[in-house]
């Protein structure tokens, strides 16, 4: 009999867990408890020792701590073990036709993919988001539940929208980028700058 | 000790003005970080004293103007930072590294006499480097800031800046205090033990004590006389220094460290005060670097700029933002700390508030503050 891994910690485990249990009732769930906090070497180890057979099927459920890299970084070691890792599209979520979920990826229960939108692997896409016509999220993005991104509007890979936010028709958010403060973005964000609740102002990056 | 500062030094705006004149205009002010400017027409900009500033980057000179356009004062570049010639937008004025304007339509619009002609540049201000530390000074005769800061104390800022690495991230709080409550904080040995007793703390044991030869010194000064300026001069150098301060608690031991060239090799909370309103420190023994700037703004306000760079990466690393990013977020429990101690403290001063009492182990702020005094009143000029 097929089974799957669920990786993660928490609540976002406990969410994904009863997320695939209802989506895929005939699959054997295995949860494996990691904290995305805890040492990366741990980490690592924990993975590489799952035991993986024919059929074995993987989903890392995690937040956007460490600017996404920490759910990228879970995805890639199972992904390197040969592990599949097949989206899951909660119930109730509308995604049109011709939309590609791809690889661990996660749309959650009544989120709406309009119409040629392009999605990149391992992104989240939170209860009840709305993705405006021909959006493009990059890979690894987190979208909280309840945001709103406009249409053609481009949010770069590894970029954060925390909840109460709205981004309009056409706005860039740029690559590994937090927005996580209740707002509509009217211009484009660029790249590594953080806008949180925390800050009055963007923290920005500069140089490599 | 009973101190002698007045309500007045911290919420009084005839005081904050007397204070620009007297101590931050002759006075060398950090601006910026050189590593911000390594391009061809990089620039920052900053407003110290209501004073707007650019630092532009000139096929790798450097420049201090004043970024108003003197057609019709326009700011000349309008971003915090960034990459553009120095160009005004309004009337596409440009200017080159001395500051000469090359004026569009000139002869057909404007027919400025020679003489008024020859006075249409920009304002310069004299710009120091001092490895990846950008100073400035506002006023026409700088004093060599050899004088300010001391040639052991340069040395150390020179060292240990160009250990940085090229990657920066900064923000700005709005801080509602008075400058001085930052550095009298910095200077105040004792207060983490209980200000910071669940964050840095934990992981350095900061031990204030009482240095009796700072208090003996502290005694001589308070005689001393100190209408000679070279003699007050010399002694605020003494206010500013740098290097190990406490051991870590444990040693560092984050993934990432393995990939930057680390600042010495040992595991010490290394600390630069720079007199007067800049301190930079390394928490974890010289793998990254807090660089903390509080720009005065009113009696009662400070604009606390933050930058955070890691040591100099051994070759790039892709979670080096992330890095950069969750050391920022970690470093603001410890900054609001502060920050919420010192607006505190700002909100119970009236001009009728008594003066503060300084234990002997604040020798340090005792001394600054009888040297500060001793300016303000006139006693010497620097």
């Amino acid at each position: 009999m097929p089974y799957k891994y669920i990786v993660g910690h928490g609540l976002d485990l406990q969410r994904a867990m009863a997320a695939w249990r209802e989506a895929a009732p005939e699959i054997e769930l295995r949860p494996v408890e990691l904290n995305v906090r805890a040492d990366q070497a741990a980490m690592q180890a924990a993975l590489e020792v799952l035991e993986v057979e024919e059929g074995t099927t993987a989903f890392v459920a995690a937040d956007a701590y460490f600017l996404n890299l920490h759910r990228l970084e879970m995805m890639s070691i199972l992904r390197g073990r040969g592990i599949t890792m097949p989206a899951l599209v909660e119930r109730g979520a509308i995604v049109a036709a011709g939309v590609k979920i791809l690889d661990n990826t996660w749309i959650g229960a009544g989120a709406v993919i309009q119409p040629g939108c392009r999605i990149g692997f391992n992104v989240v896409i939170g209860p009840g988001a709305v993705i405006g016509g021909f959006a493009q999220i990059g890979q690894s993005a987190f979208i909280d539940a309840g945001v709103t991104v406009g249409h053609g509007a481009k949010i770069g890979a590894k970029a954060t929208l925390g909840m109460g936010v709205s981004v309009a028709h056409g706005v860039e958010i740029g690559t590994l980028s937090v927005v996580d403060k209740p707002m509509r973005v009217e211009a484009n964000v660029a790249a590594k700058t953080f806008i949180q609740s925390s800050h009055a102002h963007p923290m920005v990056m500069m140089g490599a | 000790m009973q101190s002698k500062m007045p309500p007045q030094a911290y919420i009084d705006q005839a005081w904050f003005d007397r204070e620009r004149d007297l101590l931050f205009k002759p006075l060398w002010q950090f601006i910026g970080l050189k590593l911000m400017l390594e391009q061809h027409n990089s620039f920052i900009t900053r407003t110290l004293f209501g004073i707007p500033i650019v630092v532009q980057n000139f096929r790798g000179e450097l420049r201090a103007f004043e970024n108003i356009c003197p057609h019709r004062q326009n700011p000349i570049q309008l971003e915090p930072h960034g990459v553009r010639p120095l160009f005004c937008g309004y009337h596409g004025w440009s200017f080159d590294s001395e500051g000469q304007t090359k004026i569009p339509y000139e002869e057909a619009l404007y027919r400025y006499p020679q003489e008024e002609r020859n006075c249409i540049h920009l304002r310069r201000f004299a710009l120091e480097v001092v490895g990846n530390l950008l100073f400035v000074n506002l006023s026409e005769n700088p004093l060599p800031i050899k004088q300010q800061f001391g040639a052991a104390m340069l040395a150390s800022l020179e060292q240990s800046s160009l250990a940085y690495d090229s990657e920066v991230i900064m923000t700005t709080y709005d801080g509602r205090f008075n400058w001085k409550l930052a550095y009298e904080n910095l200077r105040d040995g004792h207060h983490p033990r209980y200000l910071h007793a669940r964050t840095l703390y934990q992981e350095v044991k900061f031990a204030a004590s009482i240095n009796e030869d700072g208090v003996a010194a502290l005694r001589r000064q308070q005689q001393d006389d100190l209408s000679d300026p070279k003699r007050a001069l010399a002694l605020m150098r003494t206010f500013s220094g740098g290097g190990r301060d406490a051991p870590m608690e444990a040693p560092p031991n984050e993934h990432w460290q393995q990939f930057v060239e680390r600042y010495r090799d040992q595991d010490w909370y290394y600390n630069w005060l720079a007199f007067p309103n800049l301190h930079i420190a390394s928490s974890n023994g010289g793998h990254s670097f807090i660089i903390e700037h509080h720009i005065p703004v009113g009696p009662g306000r400070t604009d606390f700029m933050v930058y955070y760079v890691t040591a100099k990466k051994k070759k790039p690393y892709a979670s080096s933002a992330a890095v950069l990013h969750a050391h920022m977020m970690g470093a603001d429990k410890v900054l609001r700390e502060d920050i919420d101690v010192m607006e505190q403290i700002q909100r119970t001063l009236h001009p009728g508030a008594r003066p503060p009492h300084l234990g002997d182990y604040e020798f340090l702020n005792a001394g600054i503050e009888h040297w500060y005094l001793n300016l303000m009143e006139g006693t010497f000029a620097l």
